[in-house]
């Protein structure tokens, strides 16, 4: 069955069962990668996109609960790696491996919308993705930076 | 389903994706290209692609535009070496650091050319001379072995034993000194004047005398062309020289993972590709009995079905994984579904199947009480237990554990009749090349191997079997490229584990609580790594009589070298046991090491003070705490036992626990050996930090457990990892510089964090746990 999707501004007819997880059909219909697979099971985060402005895990949500809202990707964040998150973690070199990094800023992007300043305990309850590189360290000094730098 | 695949495609599919990185292919030379085009491709379509620019050396490209290109013989799983490899070579060249552009040497140009031989030798007086090139593990190569740099072309392209930099450095360096003075040559050439009249500085060369300048752009091309009269006198710059090399530098790759752009394994497409999901059988020596493909055939997507053995153990090191089916399909996500429907028998060793974890740690108590492999016996420890005024006796154990990378294992493969290609985040694309030779018949020489990145490591691909799997299976295909991955499920089969260990510690101290005698038995099945670590040749900390052996049994669980290998348990049975003798002996954990380091007389003890005493100031040792919280030290090192390359590090915790039993690393002071020279000094801090999140949640939270023969634990529900929220909020490191060269510190820093906790929550609790993880255990206190 056919459908069509909205992602990052822009419509895909998408030709997938509408119950296919939207993290395969981000992946592999739309053909955008950033957006990882890891655990499959709603645990890690690395599948988190934006979905109507809230970050969710894409890989155990059915891409037929998208139809008709829009999604965010990684790669919808900016064209060039110029918004503040990506200016922020950047700063700090935070990425090891990167694996996780996607859904990591777009978790905390759905944060800083929301409380354009969060507090550290903001940050340990509502950015809860896993990094088996621990990462942690840095990716909350990127996100206060962030939050500063889109103060701004 | 034949499918025509041309290399012309994938290369337009993946630069768009990359950016203005090379990533992830290979474009040879002519004289290196085979030129026949392979039957599969259209005719009249190109497979090779000419660089524009001819090479300096196979390291290095410098285009007209004065982009240098580094060739990258490692794997960047979050370890930075995309950019300490070029860091190292960039030093040497003395390029513009700006316009360096990493990219993956080929594993197949590997199989084809040799070192060459002025490159073999390396100077100077080993681990200990500023001057030379270190004590890289040279040997041959053993394809079922961990060490030795080949002297095939790009050498060691193993990334394991966090010794890239130890291995490394030296030819690296020596590749970028080459290309400098090749360029300078080329330069003086194309002026006629000498060479030693010119300086090369920021990619620019100069002529001071006449006030010309050229850059290395310009002078590539000449420099491809000219040889080096006498390459054997090209020498490296020691540390003192450094300009590049021991500053901060950021990640050459982070812009990518910031924007989605990288190129894992996961995210390969080839034009016609399917992709595969697999199911080997849980329990490990198991096969399958069979499988109804019949019942999912007819499933959206679906196009076939291919049992696969258990993978040979000439190419797993021995490892005995299972057998499986593969389920191929026009998506994974259909694949997958279908798998998962799929009716399937196992046949199951019943030897195997009976096994669980409480029978495995009998085997291991067990073993520990029958003799063992005496590795150490000074002094006369039976005499010392006589004599002494108070005997402390301990047994620790730690659990299997599994690495779980974040990137699940998987692998694309292409199998033509005359030839192999993968693409793959691989820790060991030589032995990688081998299996697919071995496999499919084609020769090495013919095997492709498109390195991405990896969504971390943690120990060689977790010597899993990813990359076998994926060639059994498209080999059944061939002319269609597979996309073989696994589920987060298979993944933890597929890997292998961190052996399930024991110890047993005793000790004999005289009147004053200083140990006289000390007995170190350690315990795993015969095939774990690493264990010698941390109590072999001698004892770190003085003892007039000490004995160490190593006990084994066999477990059909296939162990392999996981982050920390030997020391991660060695060394918090060791640094527990130094805490619980302390205590014994009502001294301070800190000055009674201290103590202990200076009565001995290793090489390094003063270094192993320095990081104590440091660490110790940094974290303000000693100063009251609030009640429910508590500092504990520990010493970390490898190869301290003898002059050599060697690593020290000292750490202090900060933890507290709640009276709810919460624990919670507060703060973590770290003093870290420098050696000679770090090559990128912000790569290890992100490395240090890193490895006290790893070692964190080895020390709180995870183990695998066994049950029925096969792996329990095996997603992160069950498997847990720590988030954020408990990731400590100080962590501060700070460097000292010692007269050795670096072992690596990778992988086994931070070890500490381990008996570190466990010595808090004693301080704090009155309880001593000394199980694995600890979240295991009641931590609650009033
Ligand atoms: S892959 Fe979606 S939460 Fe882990
Ligand atoms: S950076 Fe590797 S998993 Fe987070």
């Amino acid at each position: 069955m056919a459908f069509d999707l909205v992602v990052n501004g822009s419509t895909h007819r998408v030709d997938a069962d509408p119950q296919t997880p939207l993290l395969w059909v981000i992946r592999d219909h739309v053909g955008l990668t950033g957006t990882k697979f890891s655990c499959g099971i709603g645990q890690c985060g690395a599948c988190t996109v934006h979905l109507d402005g809230r970050a969710v895990r894409s890989c155990s949500i059915p891409a037929a609960t998208a139809i008709g809202k829009p999604v965010v990707t990684i790669e919808g964040v900016s064209p060039d790696g110029t918004h503040p998150i990506q200016l922020a973690w950047k700063e700090f070199d935070a990425p090891q491996c990167g694996y996780c990094q996607s859904g990591m800023i777009m978790s905390a992007l759905a944060l800083l919308r929301e409380r354009p300043h969060p507090t550290d305990a903001d940050i340990d309850a509502r950015v809860t993705n896993a990094c088996r590189c621990g990462t942690y360290y840095r990716v909350r000094k990127a996100i206060h930076l962030a939050a500063d730098l889109m103060g701004k | 389903m034949n499918t025509d695949v041309t290399r012309r495609e994938f290369l337009a599919t993946v630069a768009a994706a990359q950016g203005s990185f090379v990533l992830g292919f290979w474009m040879p030379v002519k004289a290196h290209a085979q030129t026949r085009t392979p039957a599969s491709a259209p005719a009249g379509t190109v497979w090779y692609e000419e660089p524009a620019t001819p090479e300096v050396n196979a390291w290095i490209v410098v285009a007209p535009d004065d982009t240098v290109t580094v060739r990258i013989a490692q794997t960047e799983l979050g370890q930075g070496v995309w950019t300490s490899n070029a860091m190292m070579v960039c030093e040497e060249l003395q390029c513009d650091w700006t316009k360096v552009r990493p990219q993956y040497a080929s594993a197949n140009r590997d199989a084809r050319e040799k070192a060459p031989a002025w490159t073999l030798a390396v100077p100077g007086n080993g681990a200990t001379d500023p001057k030379g090139g270190g004590v890289p593990t040279f040997g041959t190569r053993d394809r079922t072995g961990v060490a030795g740099i080949p002297d095939s072309l790009y050498r060691r392209m193993r990334t394991n034993a966090a010794s890239s930099v130890k291995d490394g450095r030296y030819y690296l360096q020596l590749a970028g000194a080459e290309a400098r003075e090749r360029l300078l040559l080329a330069a003086a050439d194309l002026w006629s004047v000498p060479v030693a009249e010119l300086t090369a500085r920021n990619s620019i060369i100069t002529h001071a005398r006449s006030g010309r300048t050229v850059t290395y752009g310009r002078v590539a091309h000449r420099a491809a062309q000219i040889p080096h009269p006498h390459p054997e006198t090209i020498a490296i710059k020691p540390p003192d020289q450094w300009t590049l090399m021991g500053t901060e530098q950021k990640n050459l790759d982070v812009p990518l993972k910031v924007t989605g752009q990288t190129v894992y394994g996961i995210d390969v497409r080839l034009p016609g590709m399917k992709w595969a999901a697999v199911k080997a059988c849980p329990v490990y020596g198991g096969d399958v009995a069979r499988f109804d493909f019949d019942a999912v055939r007819d499933m959206p997507g679906v196009r076939s079905a291919v049992q696969f053995p258990i993978p040979d153990p000439a190419l797993t090191r021995g490892r005995i994984f299972s057998g499986g089916v593969a389920v191929i399909a026009d998506s994974w996500y259909q694949a997958r579904t279908a798998i998962d429907r799929m009716p399937i028998e196992w046949d199951v060793p019943p030897e195997h199947a009976a096994v669980n974890t409480a029978m495995m740690r009998d085997g291991l108590l067990a073993a520990i009480d029958q003799p063992g492999q005496v590795r150490v016996n000074q002094g006369d420890v039976d005499a010392g237990f006589v004599r002494a005024a108070k005997i402390v006796e301990a047994t620790y154990s730690t659990p299997y554990l599994a690495r779980a990378r974040m990137e699940p294992g998987n692998a694309t493969v292409l199998v033509t009749d005359d030839r192999v290609d993968i693409w793959i985040g691989d820790q060991s694309p030589q032995e990688t090349r081998f299996s697919a030779s071995t496999i499919t018949g084609i020769p090495e020489q013919n095997v492709y191997i498109h390195l991405c990145h990896l969504g971390g490591g943690f120990g060689r691909n977790g010597n899993g079997p990813q990359a076998e799997h994926a060639i059994m299976i498209a080999n059944a295909h061939r002319g269609t490229p597979i996309h073989m991955l696994w589920t987060r499920e298979q993944d933890f089969i597929g890997t292998t584990y961190r052996a399930m260990g024991l110890a047993r510690l005793r000790a004999g101290l005289d009147a004053e609580g200083w140990p006289i005698a000390l007995d170190v038995r350690t315990c795993m099945q015969r095939d774990g790594f690493g264990p010698e670590a941390s109590f072999d040749v001698t004892s770190r900390y003085h003892v007039p009589s000490y004995r160490y052996s190593s006990h084994t049994t066999r477990f059909h669980v296939p162990v392999g070298t996981r982050r920390g290998v030997g020391q991660a348990a060695h060394e918090f049975y060791r640094e527990s046991f130094m805490d619980e003798l302390a205590r014994a002996a009502g001294r301070d954990p800190y000055l009674y090491r201290r103590e202990l380091l200076a009565r001995t007389n290793l090489p390094y003890k003063a270094d192993m003070i320095k990081a104590l005493d440091m660490a110790a100031e940094m974290s303000g040792w000693g100063t009251p705490l609030p009640r429910g919280t508590a500092r504990a030290i520990a010493l970390e090192e490898r190869g301290a036992e003898a002059e050599g390359l060697a690593t020290i590090s000292a750490m202090v915790h900060t933890v507290s626990v709640s009276r709810a039993g919460k624990v919670r690393l507060e703060r973590v002071d770290v003093a870290h050996d420098t050696g000679f020279g770090l090559v990128n000094p912000l790569s290890v801090k992100k490395q240090i930090e890193g490895q006290v999140v790893w070692f964190y949640n080895d020390a709180m939270h995870q183990a695998t457990t066994i049950a029925d023969g096969h792996v329990v634990e095996n997603n992160f529900d069950t498997f847990p990892l720590s988030r954020i929220g408990e990731n400590p909020p100080e962590i501060n490191i700070r460097f000292f510089s010692t007269g050795h060269w670096l072992m690596g510190m990778g992988h086994d820093r931070a070890t500490s964090v381990q008996a570190a906790i466990g010595d808090a929550i004693y301080q704090i609790t009155g309880k001593r746990f000394r199980d694995l993880p600890y979240g295991n255990h009641d931590l609650t206190w009033s």
